[in-house]
């Protein structure tokens, strides 16, 4: 069987989950993290976390979303293409399934994922003109995450989006044999009212459960339900020639609809900008129950980062000391593996674990 | 934060790292061991944080690449894992590359060696612009070889998607002798034809066993091509005048490529010349290219297993540094252990002794009696 | 000081201009090692046989004039006049590219070491360390032009030692700074004698380049004659060498005789054949020259008798299995009527369409966006491996 080549893609291979499993992985990283904290805050002030009203994951998607928004603020502002603004947003949502918002606040995160983003897709601007045009922030807020937001996105870069799909149905209508040669001016607003559709899309989990392409046609089902039907039916109808028995089946009109269903209500039911005070209450609480071991100068932070520093000493004795009796033993070249991960507080780029 | 570290200390336990082979301002490489099986990859550590602009765009482009291509004709990626500030691509660990074989002297190429060859590179392109991936940096350096004689696309760090329309890119990209004349003159929208035409170059490079349109500037690259090829005609190649460089670089004649490839076949220099047409638009494509009737004449090409090798020495060699211009750095991820120092002499024309000038310097007073020959 | 300018030049550490190392990974950019700073483009300079520039420098370079030297400006190029000063050991006088463009841009001006006024197109790139030696090359190259004259052109040897003697004197001369204006004189009154022998010689001399040329390509176009030749031969011989075996099979089936006579019978012919090759090879490489013919056929044979027999096989062009939804979709000749690519296609200037850029390809992908993944079935249940989000190992399975 041939091997459809958006399948081999990392996007639809390590980016695709169900709904359920959405909401478990979301519920159980949110339930971990209040674990951990609580236990730092019972550490340094026994008894302080009973009074910390902790974020749930709810509130953390809230949260999430609304930075979504702002990155297209942001990049109607900086002018960037959508190609940008979309993978900028890819990018935010990824990081926040590894990632809690009690350890880092989306503000910077989505600062960096922007940033990101422009070079990814080959926008590249430079770091002072990018960090320079955004109020009350400095060149080191955007980099010092940078590499954290790599890692939780595996360094997998290349996103497939929905606007593209819809632009190439909206091509391929003009193919259709009853279409009148000029129904691409004359019907442009069905093109314009999915495009704005596509956009409502970003602010949901439709990407991590359906394909750009599915998302695109149920963009302009919304607002053509009959030329969507007709299009796809001139999919379904292809013959698939008669040497070609290692193709996939023709997408079906039936076994699609359910989806296109489903992702026309995820967008009207959740395709909108979260509400301001909702989320100003979020950000409130967030303030109180953040990781401390985060925050730069807190008891905790100082502790964790003199421990790191510790191993860090450690390990480059152990190994000094490996060298000069000529490896005794299994010395396993990229240094012992660490008996706890640590948590700096922020990437310090001089540490290097292995310095060979 | 802790999930992904524990994972990518997992990763990590996958891989032995065993001795470094080469070194750059961002990257080291080393070759390495998977553990499970044994066999032989590389390791490229690139340090992240060394640029002001943060991680750097080669190795950006690298790996986004390198992520999605899987292709028997393009260097694989087996895994990624990153520590602290530091990202380690591995990567297959590849013997040679296609320069080192053509330089090498004890060889001797067969036609059917070269279909060989050139049909594994037209796959690999023909996969990357499939997957609307335009690679910029294709020269033989970059083509590496297996032990089973596979050929490899390497070295995505020039690489990017093609570009929507109206977007500009860079005209700065493929090393010189391989660089087309619409980069030449400065052109800021192109397309995969840029691929084609270097490929054209390594074609020709294949049966002359030196690189055919060596120029020593961009300047001199325009004229070396023009005096190749002959100087292009507005009909030959519409609106070139208009590009963005352009200027008139000489009026030279065309003249028939078999008067230099004196032993191609007609379906050779059929190909050859379908890949350095000047009008972008008219250069085969890479899937063009691999239904031409040069693949499916006698002789058929070299199984890969049988197809020269390299017999020269291996030596660490260093990485490419910065070169202080944008954003191009460093080598090829498949860094195979070795290449000798890669200073290259054209190859001249008279031997010393016989110039007339070097002559006319060193005269010697001839003191001796003698007679002059009838 | 004398012995060293003596031999500096011939083990002087020069730096070749230009990009032949452009294909070395280092040079990504193919900018030369040297980089000009002004505009004017100095040509002059020593010229080797295969008639490009190399340009000398050290680490401790450094221009008189503006004191910069390569640690603070590593494109640093010194140029010298056509006053040729005489140098201090370690330090050049020759002044910078930007110096001289300062100096001389608004015309000509005195040296600032001696006071001869100077051309700003008078400088040139500096090829040997010794700039004595760099004058004396230069002078001996012009007279060269002038004095080109041979031993057949002299009637005994006699003469022809008289006017070398002669040559050198003025050389001498003219290097030394010794009563230039009558050496001069000199040059002028024997070029005026003898125009028409040095026009002579200097077409001999080209002649003889060419000559040399020709009778290489030669070489070369019958070196790879031999190497097609030899190609046939070889592919000659694995086809016989097949039908023997498929003879050899047939025999061993259909004859009555025994097995062992008719693989003894075939080898012997086996053998007569080769033999016969083998013989007529040699006299075709002898033909065209032993010793090149004898090695190549040697690696071929070698090529061919190695262990591993694998056919080449026909090809095919696509040997991967993806599957890219080509039977999904087509990109309409005519073209679509889009938005998006407006601009692009209206081209007025034709600059788009020179540099290549093709829309076709922007709407390819588009198109495969649109039906990629349209078959693709959601996931449901919680049915992933356990790991807090999949990310799923890169390699696949060999």
């Amino acid at each position: 069987m041939k091997r459809p080549l958006y399948e081999a893609s990392t996007q639809y291979k390590n980016w695709r989950y169900s709904p359920e499993r959405l909401s478990q992985i979301r519920t159980t990283m949110n339930e971990a993290a209040v674990g951990v904290i609580r236990k730092t805050f019972e550490a340094y002030e026994p008894g302080s976390s009973s009074n910390v009203s902790f974020v749930n994951a709810h509130e953390e998607h809230l949260l999430v979303t609304f930075y979504v928004h702002k990155i297209s603020q942001l990049c109607g502002h900086f002018r960037f293409p959508e190609e940008v603004e979309a993978t900028a947003t890819s990018y935010l949502k990824r990081f926040y399934l590894k990632n809690t918002v009690m350890d880092w606040h989306p503000k910077n995160v989505m600062l960096t994922a922007l940033f990101l983003a422009t070079k990814t897709t080959n926008n590249p601007i430079s770091l002072d003109a990018y960090a320079s045009h955004i109020p009350n922030t400095v060149a080191s807020d955007v980099l010092d995450l940078e590499f954290l937001v790599s890692q939780s996105l595996a360094f997998e870069f290349a996103v497939w989006h929905a606007h593209r799909a819809l632009w190439g149905i909206w091509l391929d209508i003009q193919n259709l044999p009853d279409s009148l040669p000029d129904i691409a001016q004359t019907q442009k607003s069905i093109y314009d009212s999915a495009l704005s559709h596509v956009r409502a899309a970003r602010l949901t989990d439709a990407e991590f459960i359906y394909t750009p392409s599915q998302i695109a046609l149920a963009c302009i089902s919304l607002v053509a339900p009959a030329l969507a039907k007709k299009w796809l039916e001139s999919k379904a109808n292809i013959t698939i020639p008669e040497n070609q028995t290692d193709i996939p089946p023709r997408p079906s009109a039936a076994a699609l609809s359910a989806s296109i269903e489903a992702i026309e209500s995820i967008i009207t039911e959740t395709g909108k900008v979260p509400n301001v005070e909702a989320v100003r209450e979020v950000d409130r609480r967030l303030r109180t129950c953040k990781n401390p071991e985060k925050v730069v100068g807190t008891k905790a932070y100082l502790a964790r980062k003199a421990e790191a520093e510790k191993k860090a000493e450690e390990k480059r004795n152990k190994k000094a000391e490996g060298q000069k009796t000529n490896g005794a033993g299994d010395v396993d070249p990229f240094g012992d593996p660490l008996a706890e991960p640590v948590k700096p507080g922020l990437v310090d780029y001089d540490d290097d674990d292995d310095d060979d | 934060m802790d999930a992904v570290e524990r994972e990518n200390q997992d990763r990590q336990k996958r891989w032995a790292k065993e001795q470094k082979v080469g070194e750059g301002a961002y990257a080291v490489v080393y070759r390495g061991r998977e553990f499970s099986t044994g066999r032989r990859v590389a390791i490229k550590k690139i340090k992240v944080g060394q640029f002001k602009d943060g991680l750097d765009m080669s190795a950006i482009r690298e790996v986004k690449y390198l992520r999605e291509l899987k292709h028997q004709n393009v260097i694989e990626l087996l895994d990624v894992f990153s520590n602290k500030t530091n990202l380690n691509l591995v990567l297959e660990f590849l013997d040679s590359d296609l320069e080192m074989i053509i330089k090498d002297r004890s060889l001797v190429f067969l036609p059917a060696d070269i279909k060989s060859w050139m049909a594994m590179t037209f796959r690999g392109l023909e996969f990357c612009h499939r997957n609307f991936i335009l690679h910029r940096d294709l020269k033989p350096n970059n083509l590496l070889i297996a032990s089973d004689g596979q050929l490899k696309i390497a070295d995505f760090g020039l690489a990017r998607d093609f570009a929507d329309p109206g977007f500009k890119m860079t005209c700065q990209v493929i090393t010189r002798w391989y660089r087309p004349p619409e980069l030449l003159f400065g052109s800021r929208y192109y397309s995969s034809a840029v691929d084609i035409w270097s490929l054209g170059c390594i074609f020709a490079e294949l049966m002359l066993r030196t690189p055919y349109l060596a120029g020593e500037s961009d300047m001199d690259q325009l004229k070396t091509i023009f005096r190749a090829l002959g100087t292009p005609t507005e009909q030959e190649w519409p609106g070139h005048t208009k590009l963005p460089d352009y200027v008139p670089v000489g009026q030279f004649p065309k003249t028939p490529l078999r008067d230099l490839f004196t032993a191609a076949s007609a379906d050779t220099l059929n190909l050859l010349s379908k890949c350095l047409l000047y009008e972008p638009r008219k250069r085969l494509s890479a899937s063009e290219a691999l239904q031409h009737p040069y693949f499916f004449a006698i002789p058929h090409p070299t199984h890969p297993s049988k197809l020269p090798k390299c017999t020269t020495q291996m030596a660490p060699r260093p990485l490419g540094e910065v070169d202080g211009n944008v954003d191009m750095v460093g080598s090829g991820p498949g860094v195979k252990a070795a290449a000798p120092n890669k200073g290259r002499l054209k190859r001249k024309i008279t031997s010393p002794m016989d110039d007339p000038k070097t002559r006319s310097i060193a005269r010697k007073l001839d003191f001796t009696k003698h007679v002059k020959s009838p | 000081m004398a012995t060293k300018s003596n031999y500096g030049w011939l083990q002087g550490r020069t730096v070749r201009k230009g990009g032949h190392a452009s294909s070395n990974s280092h040079t990504r950019s193919s900018t030369p090692q040297v980089q000009s700073t002004s505009t004017t483009i100095f040509g002059g300079g020593i010229k080797d046989p295969s008639g490009r520039t190399s340009e000398y420098f050290s680490m401790d370079d450094q221009c008189p004039v503006c004191k910069s030297d390569r640690y603070l400006n590593p494109k640093l190029r010194l140029l010298v006049s056509s006053c040729y000063h005489k140098m201090h050991v370690h330090f050049s006088v020759s002044p910078c590219e930007s110096c001289i463009d300062r100096l001389f841009t608004l015309g000509p001006a005195s040296c600032p070491n001696c006071d001869k006024i100077l051309r700003k197109l008078a400088f040139s790139p500096q090829t040997f360390e010794d700039l004595g030696v760099e004058k004396e090359v230069a002078v001996r190259r012009r007279i060269a032009k002038e004095f080109n004259k041979r031993l057949e052109d002299f009637d005994d040897l006699r003469s022809y030692n008289d006017y070398l003697e002669e040559v050198e004197d003025i050389a001498f001369n003219l290097i030394n700074n010794i009563d230039i204006p009558a050496t001069e004189e000199r040059i002028a009154a024997y070029k005026a004698a003898n125009a028409a022998l040095t026009t002579l010689n200097l077409q001999r001399e080209e002649a003889e380049a060419l000559a040399l040329k020709e009778q290489e390509d030669l070489e070369r176009r019958e070196r790879e004659a031999r190497a097609a030749q030899l190609a046939q031969q070889e592919q000659q011989e694995r086809e016989e060498r097949q039908r023997e075996e498929r003879e050899l099979i047939d025999k061993l089936e259909t004859s009555q005789k025994d097995a062992h006579k008719i693989v003894a019978k075939s080898r012997i012919a086996a053998a007569k054949r080769s033999s016969a090759r083998a013989a007529s090879s040699s006299a075709n490489s002898s033909l065209l020259g032993m010793s090149f013919g004898m090695d190549y056929a040697k690696l071929l044979k070698t090529r061919t008798t190695k262990v591993n027999n694998v056919p080449d096989e026909p090809h095919v062009p696509f040997l991967d299995d993806y599957y890219a939804y080509d039977d999904l979709y087509t990109v309409r000749a005519e073209g679509y009527d889009d938005i998006i690519s407006e601009a692009v296609r209206r081209d007025r200037e034709g600059i788009m369409r020179a540099g290549g850029y093709k829309v076709e390809e922007a709407w390819n992908r588009a198109l495969l966006t649109a039906v990629a993944g349209l078959d693709a079935a959601p996931l449901s249940g919680l049915d992933e491996p356990n790991s807090l989000g999949d990310v799923d190992v890169v390699m696949e399975s060999v």
